[in-house]
């Protein structure tokens, strides 16, 4: 009898997703999360005290997407490990991982779960900047029709586009975090080690850029391979000239795209090879 | 799929831990051999930490044999096929809180690839078999313990699978609850099922299983049906009237000239757990659990097996 | 020996998958060079050593992890805060901690310039007295002073936004409007011009000063030079106003009709 009659299936690892999903949307945390992210897009309204002009935009921008990113590392990193580590220590992954379903089915579920959810955290952050940056930018065209010259100085689809990149970048993370928690024992120490490696990826051009310039062969060896273990979160970066009204190079999204979808195949692969050996 | 084929075969199971880096292992499993054949309810005996759990978790692929084989109808235990006809029941399971029982057990069919077009009613049924009909649009998180093991077991059945393995299904659950969970047992047993059980309620065990095989440290005790472990095949016991000393004296003295002893004379008793649910209103008591109605198990139902046989036997 | 054995044995997944990890960054770097190479040649290089002494080790990190923009905003707001209170030398060193973080955006640039070149020197006048009692030369050293911080700022500017005309026509506002210096200004007017994406306004400035200067015959040549560069539908360009600028210059230099400019 073959190992594969019972089939990979998708519609499996769709359930495990959506219940994944529906769990996550009923934490507190997701939503205080929310409700902070939010807030902090909303309070651009306080930029408008300091008279800014048309750079006001680019504050807003700015603090948009800081809240982006600083509340949706914190949501991908701690439901991730919550979600995963809520089925192992409630022992609700005994029942369904005695059904026949393929641990991948399980790891790709519990992932796709935490995307949808954080995908769902970026759209709202988003829509929310976005709507706001648009309504605040007809008014100062009202008002200062000179610095508008050429219309509007923001670039909508761009804003997306560096929106969706985020997301994706939250997508290799969650796979970290996954990657960890297959292994970990407890949910804290996930927590921690995917906060540690959040930093190490944040900050991984470093090594990437200068491990030419170590002296003792054995560090600068060590420096050029962590270079290459840990994924590059800088190139993800590209907020900040959208916030000032550049443009996006559309192949540069493109290949940031690829490279995340690369990084979140290949380390979900890894997070299912540790949890095929993790014993239940 | 194959008669011949047993339910479970175990060979030469061995299963170790690792406790530390320096090597020391931990052995839960000593070299176990069991086969469990088509039909039988089969109980796995022993005290905590004697290696019953980890024997079913390698049953169930959650775990891996150090050494040794495992085979559910023929299928090595850590393929996921093996898994295809198989029901389980953790021991005091824990489910999605936010899910209704409903919900729950829809999501348990899914995954276990009940098709659509059937999908309505294999739920119902099984939550109807279950008795939890009235409070499957409860949450799950709402229910007591006992009403848990048995959305457990409606999830555990609702694939229809051909072997079911409940883990201390009775565990914390109330005499009424137990002897419940009994009788459903029995049913899937009528219903042609191989049942799996563990427990240390060896009573329990006894009510219902073909065939039992004890574990200590790992190692397999003993093992074989309950008759030829713990019937005394060469006593008997009869069940008369009360006889007057006078008549006892002369059915003594009848059986001696006959080349028979009387062993012993005792007061036959009913067991504590029969005279406990002869004693509670099924429907008052279950009045605060919505869902456990009278459909499920009726109010005469205290298992057969333990009302034809009273532990009455003479003690030799 | 067995020891290590079994550490191998147990750290076998992890050896793996860190082999995996390598493995992955190895074969996705094709990928991931050119994209980085454009991000990072968006970036300019942080000059810690300037700044770290005055940010702290967490906001360090902040910044090394990418936060650049929001941290710079943030200690703008900071600069804000201060310049309200007229704190001179905190203002001034806030404003340079802005750009030393992120030399990006231009607003930064300039608006940090105007706080030196515009407001600190009232508030220097004001400290020392007020107005009414500050000789006249006093103010003048004020002017000149903060004019040469904002102008040595604003060239550092042009270090991360190389002939930004923006920059230019600031510095060129400077020695115009502040230090009264006509032939710098419409130096550095003339040379933000140059530039295409100049507003159009500082040719026309430039322009006039030379008129200013007494260099009407130049001032004559450059505007007919630039009238056909202007395009007609922006009204930006005012080309109706240049127009009427070279009949102005036309008149005074007396040009005969036939030579007159024909649009």
């Amino acid at each position: 009898m073959s190992a594969l009659s019972v089939p990979f299936s998708f519609n499996r690892l769709a359930l495990i997703a959506s219940n994944t999903f529906l769990e996550a949307v009923r934490q507190k945390l997701f939503n205080f999360l929310l409700l902070l992210a939010v807030g902090l897009v909303a309070s651009a309204q306080f930029f408008r005290d300091f008279n800014f002009g048309s750079s006001e935009l680019k504050f807003i921008a700015d603090f948009g997407f800081g809240a982006l990113i600083f509340f949706g590392s914190a949501l991908t990193i701690t439901a991730t490990a919550q979600l995963f580590f809520s089925e192992i220590e409630n022992r609700t992954a005994l029942t369904l991982l005695a059904k026949p379903i393929w641990r991948a089915e399980f790891v790709f579920g519990k992932f796709l779960g935490v995307f949808s959810v954080i995908g769902v955290f970026c759209a709202l952050t988003i829509g929310l900047m976005m709507a706001l940056l648009w309504h605040r930018e007809g008014q100062l065209m009202a008002a200062n029709p000179e610095a508008f010259e050429a219309g509007r100085i923001m670039r909508y689809g761009d804003l997306f586009i560096v929106g969706v990149l985020q997301w994706l970048k939250f997508g290799v993370l969650s796979a970290i975090v996954l990657l960890i928690a297959s292994f970990s024992n407890t949910n804290l120490y996930t927590v921690v080690t995917g906060f540690f490696a959040l930093v190490i990826c944040h900050l991984q051009y470093l090594a990437r850029d200068s491990w030419s310039n170590v002296d003792s062969l054995v560090l600068r060896s060590v420096v050029r391979l962590l270079s290459f273990v840990f994924p590059n979160f800088q190139l993800f970066n590209l907020s900040d000239e959208i916030g000032q009204g550049a443009g996006l190079d559309p192949m540069l999204a493109g290949r940031v795209a690829l490279y995340a979808l690369g990084y979140i195949t290949v380390i979900g692969g890894l997070a299912v090879y540790s949890f095929r050996n993790r014993e239940i | 799929m194959n008669t011949s084929i047993p339910a479970i075969s175990i060979k030469g199971l061995t299963k170790d831990f690792a406790v530390t880096l320096r090597g020391v292992k931990l052995r839960a499993v000593d070299d176990l051999s069991l086969q469990v054949e088509k039909g039988q309810v089969f109980g796995l005996l022993g005290p905590n930490g004697s290696g019953k759990s980890t024997t079913i978790k390698i049953i169930l692929g959650l775990l891996g044999a150090t050494v040794g084989e495992v085979k559910v109808f023929g299928v090595p235990s850590h393929q996921v096929e093996s898994r295809r006809n198989v029901g389980y029941l953790p021991e005091a399971p824990y489910f999605y809180r936010y899910l209704s029982g409903y919900e729950l057990v829809r999501f348990y069919a899914r995954v276990c690839g009940v098709p659509k077009a059937q999908l309505k009613a294999r739920v119902n049924d099984v939550v109807d078999w279950v008795g939890l009909s009235q409070a499957a649009n409860r949450r799950v998180g709402t229910y007591s313990k006992g009403m848990l093991q048995r959305i457990g077991l409606a999830q555990a059945l609702v694939h229809d699978p051909k072997l079911i393995v409940l883990d201390e299904p009775t565990a914390g659950v109330d005499p009424v609850g137990s002897a419940e969970m009994c009788e459903l047992i029995l049913k899937l047993k009528r219903q042609g099922k191989t049942v799996l059980i563990t427990s240390h309620l060896l009573a329990q065990i006894e009510d219902v299983c073909d065939r039992v095989a004890i574990l200590d440290h790992g190692k397999l005790m003993v093992e074989g049906s309950l008759l030829e472990l713990v019937g005394q095949r060469d006593r008997q016991a009869l069940i008369v009237d009360p006889l007057p000393a006078a008549e006892i004296e002369a059915l003594r003295e009848w059986l001696t000239s006959r080349g028979h002893v009387l062993n012993a004379i005792e007061q036959p008793r009913a067991r504590l757990d029969q005279l406990f649910l002869s004693k509670i209103s099924r429907t008052g008591h279950l009045g605060g659990n919505p869902g456990v109605g009278s459909n499920v198990v009726p109010s005469s139902s205290v298992p057969k097996s333990s009302a034809s046989a009273p532990s009455s036997a003479p003690k030799a | 020996m067995p020891f290590v054995l079994n550490f191998l044995r147990s750290a076998r997944t992890g050896l793996l998958v860190a082999a995996g990890l390598a493995a992955a960054g190895i074969a996705l770097r094709p990928l991931e060079a050119p994209a980085w190479e454009e991000v990072r040649s968006r970036q300019p290089a942080l000059r810690l050593e300037s700044i770290k002494d005055a940010l702290g080790q967490g906001v360090t990190v902040g910044l090394l992890g990418g936060f650049r923009a929001i941290v710079a905003d943030f200690f703008w707001i900071r600069t804000n805060y201060v310049w309200e209170k007229y704190d001179l030398p905190a203002t001034q060193t806030s404003i340079k901690l802005v750009t030393a973080i992120d030399p990006r955006p231009t607003y930064f640039w300039l608006n940090g310039s105007r706080m030196i070149a515009y407001d600190m020197p009232n508030w220097r006048i004001d400290k020392a007295g007020g107005y009414d009692k500050v000789p006249d030369t006093v103010e003048k050293r004020f002017d000149q002073e903060q004019s040469e911080v904002a102008i040595r700022y604003l060239n550092e500017g042009f270090g991360f936004h190389p002939e930004q005309p923006l920059i230019r026509l600031e510095i060129a506002n400077i020695y115009l409007n502040r230090l009264k210096d006509t032939v710098s200004a419409a130096r550095d007017y003339a040379i933000a011009a140059e530039h295409p994406d100049a507003p159009y306004y500082a040719a026309r400035i430039y322009a006039e000063l030379l008129r200013k200067m007494e260099r009407n015959a130049d001032a004559y040549a450059y505007l007919r030079t630039l009238y056909a560069k202007l395009p007609a539908d922006n009204p930006q360009a005012m080309k109706s106003v240049v127009l009427e600028r070279i009949r102005e210059l036309e008149a005074e230099l007396n040009v005969a009709p036939a030579d007159r400019f024909r649009e």
